[in-house]
């Protein structure tokens, strides 16, 4: 009896070994999935990074600092973009991006309605050629469609805050596009592996039957341990805020993202030891009532 | 007797909790040791600025402006002269080659002045809109004053370099640093595309180049007007220490 429990004893460190590295990996697949490309995520930063202020703030710096060299007042940019707007955009442009990596759209383009944009800039060229008499010709309208097509261009790239088409334009969002159909496929696979190790550990501890309390237990603890120490490391050095680019909008966007996933990856790492504890000490537990 | 076998299995699966987190640990840094290594560098640039960490304010994105005060007129020195003891004379001296102090990005460090068309300006090295407002910006691409190579300094055309095109061939332009005067003469207004660099990009001899927008009624211009300009003098209030070259 007791040979066969030193026997089995490597056999039960191997699955247990097994077992931590496909609970990690589901967890991780999973947070991929259910957090990392949720829009709700991103939703949640952009509501509390306040990106939409800080990203007007950006633009009317802008158009500020244009005037001096176009002639043009800001107001006739600012007044027709609101900040809803600017933050209903930040959104469109991630559901457009998550539809795309998803398959769920065929192309990504970033668009916003920029009717009112169009009007203010023209009205504004209208009235100052008839106050000074200025010729409408060729140039003319070369000049109002230049502006416009200028104006839009520097919107649509503030309003882009998560950066979703400078990824798109280096064809990243392509290639991510390509594995995302996977991930389906691999969370399958790590969660089949999972519960294939954990029933492998339950057969093999059949003739001790509380004793896989003990494996599923240190397990779990050694898996929590694996997620928590990289990620409490990264919080306590505050790697993220050393991020390069110190555009506002951008640098809220994601530092507040990726702090986001970290906090939600060191949650699920402490539950994790946590439930391996609680495993344990019910294991202890029991093998006292059974001793006594 | 029996307490210690009652021991046992506690150590046992005490122990083995350590070792399986002990190979773990060992398993996982082995596996990534190598995708870390390639990632690394990527890293250190998307997350370089660990030092700083400057969470950064709307509209300043971590500038620092810095102001100096730069004089215009020669440095009075008061030194002793030997022959007629008690009297004093200011005398200043000048040296053709001497200490450059290098700018800070954002910082002003020079005074640009221009008799011709009443212009004085300061000059701060960098450029960018923040800075653009207060004055004219030098391009942290070409050399510092002083320095072999060409200078090159821009500003808005609505503001400080409004009336650029006026200075003539023959004008004289000089720039006030800290650390000395430097003379230049205007040899040629120039008139060019912002796509062409030609102006802009290094040189081998000593030039300066200031540039702005074509003015326009409305809108932005592509072309840019500039004048050239040759060194006609170096004069550095310090000079070379011992073991550096100009």
């Amino acid at each position: 009896m007791k040979n066969n429990h030193i026997k089995l004893y490597p056999l039960k460190v191997l699955l247990a070994f097994v077992f931590v590295f496909c609970l990690l990996g589901t967890e991780l697949l999973l947070s991929v999935k259910h957090i990392a490309l949720n829009p709700a995520t991103f939703e949640t930063v952009t509501e509390t990074q306040q990106l939409d202020e800080k990203a007007y703030t950006t633009l009317e710096s802008y158009f500020r600092s244009r005037a001096n060299s176009t002639g043009i007042p800001a107001e006739v940019f600012l007044n027709p973009i609101t900040k809803e707007q600017l933050r209903q955009g930040t959104l469109d442009s991630v559901s457009d991006a998550l539809a795309y990596l998803k398959h769920t759209s065929d192309s990504y383009e970033f668009r916003m309605d920029f009717k009112e944009l169009e009007t203010s800039i023209t009205e504004f060229f209208e009235n100052y050629a008839e106050e000074n008499h200025f010729q409408k010709d060729e140039i003319y309208q070369q000049k109002i469609t230049s502006t416009i097509a200028e104006a839009e261009k520097e919107i649509l790239f503030i309003a882009d805050t998560f950066k979703f088409s400078t990824i798109h334009e280096n064809g990243w969002l392509e290639k991510a596009r390509h594995y995302i159909p996977a991930l389906d496929r691999f969370i399958m696979i790590a969660l089949g592996l999972t519960i294939l190790t954990g029933v492998l550990l339950i057969l093999i501890c059949l003739k001790n039957i509380r004793e896989f309390l003990y494996w599923f237990g240190i397990s779990g603890m050694t898996s929590g341990i694996l997620l928590t120490a990289p990620c409490e490391y990264l919080k306590a050095i505050d790697y993220i805020s050393g991020f390069i680019i110190k555009d506002p909008q951008i640098f809220a966007a994601v530092v507040g993202y990726l702090n986001t996933m970290l906090n939600h990856e060191l949650l699920q790492g402490i539950l994790t030891i946590a439930a391996g504890l609680l495993l344990l000490i019910l294991f202890a537990v029991l093998s006292k009532k059974i001793k006594n | 007797m029996a307490e210690k076998k009652a021991k046992r299995p506690v150590l046992i699966y005490s122990l083995t909790g350590i070792f399986l987190l002990i190979l773990c640990v060992a398993v996982s840094v082995a596996v990534l040791i190598v995708p870390y290594e390639k990632c690394k560098t990527y890293l250190n640039i998307v997350f370089m600025d660990q030092s700083m960490k400057i969470t950064p304010s709307a509209g300043l994105d971590g500038l620092v402006i810095k102001e100096n005060e730069i004089p215009t007129e020669p440095i009075p020195v008061s030194t002793e002269n030997p022959e007629n003891s008690g009297d004093s004379d200011i005398v200043q001296t000048y040296y053709d080659q001497g200490e450059i102090i290098r700018p800070s990005f954002g910082e002003q460090y020079a005074i640009l002045n221009c008799d011709e068309i009443s212009l004085s300006v300061p000059v701060y090295w960098g450029s960018s809109p923040e800075l653009l407002e207060l004055g004219a910006c030098q391009a942290s691409s070409s050399v510092v004053l002083g320095e072999t190579g060409n200078v090159v300094i821009d500003a808005h055309v609505n503001t400080f370099f409004a009336d650029l095109s006026e200075i003539q061939p023959g004008a004289t332009v000089t720039l006030f640093t800290t650390y000395g005067i430097f003379t230049y003469q205007v040899t040629e207004q120039v008139r060019f595309e912002n796509t062409n660099k030609k102006y802009v990009l290094p040189t081998e001899t000593d030039r300066l180049t200031l540039y702005t927008c074509e003015a326009q009624v409305l809108g932005t211009s592509s072309t840019r007007i500039g004048i050239l300009c040759d060194l006609v003098s170096k004069q550095f209030y310090n000079p070379l220490q011992d073991g550096e070259s100009s």
